[in-house]
Order: structure tokens, then sequence, then C-alpha cells
């Protein structure tokens, strides 16, 4: 009984010697650098002065934390950072670079209204039924990749439709309505 | 919203509400002696009655609503909710399927029409979450760090 009750105090000793070569494994981690590395994906950043409110994220984004929502007189770009999965596919189809992957995960808040980040871009509307069809900025970029579209790029898709339609009216009507 | 109570030792009950575990295996991992999420007073309990924090992982599925409303109800006041993940948060990538309802933000309104008082909620975005980010968010529990997300609203310029 003795001997077992000696070995067990061994034991422990010995345990003790163990830990002490180990050291100390326990991170400081609040008080220290957080250990990130390169392959690490974090929250992204969407920088405004390059974004042209295309909505090329937004189609890719797999569970839409990236909206276009489409207003009136103004397009927002909403990123809510509490549904994002932090794939980085808006990086990867982002035409003009505008958005950026950083290595930030300290994101906890109590307010859900913190996770909400927007961009808000003005829009032009169609010359005959004023419905609004994209961002300036957007308009801007597709003229400058293609300068014959300055013709027919402020007008809604339904009105191209039927400048189309009866274009090709005139053309087989002879010009007789 | 700061709650004094926090700053003393918070007993959580993790509970799953139909995540992929991925979350809950990083939950586990602050508690092994790595990162240690004890040196602050954290601790799981078995029993929400015993808890100051309920802990959901998950978008919550409509089979764990019921028992996620009954284990809310049953911890005693005051409470919160730590909703911890993406799919907590906002439902991630499952925010409208059929048969989940979409995440703490929609648990919220259920619970107010049953008159199941919270008295905090804290998000913890990730997907998983990172240890790191875990311990962050216990950190701001207690005061030993600063909150940085904050609401931004941009002008798109030239």
């Amino acid at each position: 009984m003795s001997e077992k009750s000696l070995g067990k105090k061994l034991g422990l000793f010995k345990i003790l010697i163990i830990a002490k070569k180990a050291g100390r494994v326990t991170r400081k981690y609040p008080f220290e650098k957080p250990l990130v590395t390169d392959e690490f994906r974090g929250k992204i950043e969407i920088d405004e002065k390059e974004c042209i409110g295309c909505g090329a994220c937004a189609n890719a984004c797999p569970p839409n934390a990236l909206k276009l929502i489409k207003g009136e007189n103004t397009f927002i770009l909403q990123y809510f950072i509490g549904r994002c999965i932090y794939c980085w596919r808006c990086i990867d189809v982002c035409p003009t670079n505008a958005i950026k992957g950083t290595r930030e995960f300290e994101l906890a808040t109590p307010d859900l209204n913190d996770l909400y980040e927007s961009v808000v871009h003005d829009v032009i509307k169609c010359r005959e039924c004023s419905k609004p069809i994209m961002t300036v900025k957007a308009k801007d970029y597709i003229i400058s990749k293609v300068s014959v579209s300055e013709n027919y790029i402020d007008l809604d898709p339904d009105c191209r439709k039927k400048h189309f339609l009866s274009s090709i009216e005139k053309r087989f009507s002879g010009g007789i309505e | 919203m700061s709650l004094e109570y926090l700053k003393k030792s918070i007993w959580v009950f993790h509970l799953n509400t139909g995540s992929c575990n991925a979350c809950d295996i990083e939950v586990l991992d602050v508690l092994t002696p790595y990162f240690d999420a004890e040196r602050f007073g954290v601790k799981l309990v078995v029993s929400p009655r015993h808890a100051d924090a309920i802990l959901l992982t998950g978008p919550i599925t409509y089979e764990s609503l019921p028992k996620v409303v009954k284990a809310i109800e049953s911890a005693p006041r005051p409470r919160i909710i730590i909703a911890l993940g993406s799919c907590a948060c906002g439902g991630g990538i499952w925010y409208d399927t059929y048969s989940t309802i979409g995440g703490v933000p929609e648990l919220l309104k259920i619970l107010k029409e049953h008159n199941i008082e919270v008295d905090g909620v804290y998000y913890v975005p990730g997907c998983p979450v990172r240890p790191e980010s875990i311990i962050y968010a216990i950190g701001l529990f207690k005061g030993l760090v600063e909150k940085k997300v904050k609401r931004k609203v941009k002008k798109a310029g030239f």
C-alpha cells in the first residue's frame, strides 16, 4: 500500500519534470500578435474610388453577402460581413480590382449594424422611360472599353428593343406608317 | 452595450443548431491548452440552467428551433446569446433555404413574439471562426480589447 502511494507520488513528480521540459505552450493571444499566414483569407475591403457598381461581385457571391440594391436614384453595393464566407470570389471577378482581401478576422461585435458596409452609387436613367439603368461609373467604364456603345447606352433594354424593332419596320415598310 | 457581469467568469452552454461542425471544432480548439479559454474563466457547462451565455453555431434549422427556444428560455436571467460563425450571424450560405430560419437575427424576432427576453447578443463572424477570433470575442466581453468593426457608408467617387 505504502509502495503504491509512493509510486503515485513519484509519477506526479515525473509529470512535473515532463511539463517543465515542454514549457509553456499557451498563446498569450489578446496581448500578443496572432499567428496569421499569407494564405489566410479575411474580410474584404471595397475601394470606393475604383468600384463601378457593375454588380459582378454580387453575382458571384455564394451567400449573397454582397448585394447590389437597385433604388430609384442610387444603387447601393452592400456588404454584410456576418454572412460572408471569405471565399474571395468577388476579388477574382471584379473587373477594376476594386476589392482587396485583408487578413482581418477580429470582427466580433455586440451590434449587428457594425457588420454592414455600403458603397453608394449615382445612377443614369433611360432617356425615354426614365427607368434607372446602371451607375454613372459603369457607363463611363463601358464607353471606355467599347466606344460605339455611346449611341445607345442611355437607353433601357426594353426601349432599345423597341428602337430596333421600329427601325426594322421602317426598313421593310419603306418608311410608310 | 457593455454588461458588467460579463467581466466575471462566463459559463457557456454550447448548442449546435444545424451547423457543419467546423465552428464546433474551433470551440473545442479554444479549450485546448494551446489557446486555453479557461484562463479567462470561460467554461462549457452541460445544462442551460447553469449558463450565463448560450453559444449558438449554425443557421438554426426548423427542426432545432423549438429546442433552441427551450434552451434559451431555461437559462437564468441575465442571459446573453453568442452567435458564432457566419451561419449563426446572418444565415451563411443557407440564409434563404427552405429548412432554416436564417440565423440569430431571425431568431430574435421569434423570441420577441414569445416574450422571451435576451439581455445581449454578440456576433462573431468567420467561416469557420478562428480560435483567435473567439478569444478576441471573450476579450471584448471582458473589456480587454477594443471593438474594431464599424458601420461604413462610402460614396463612390473618382
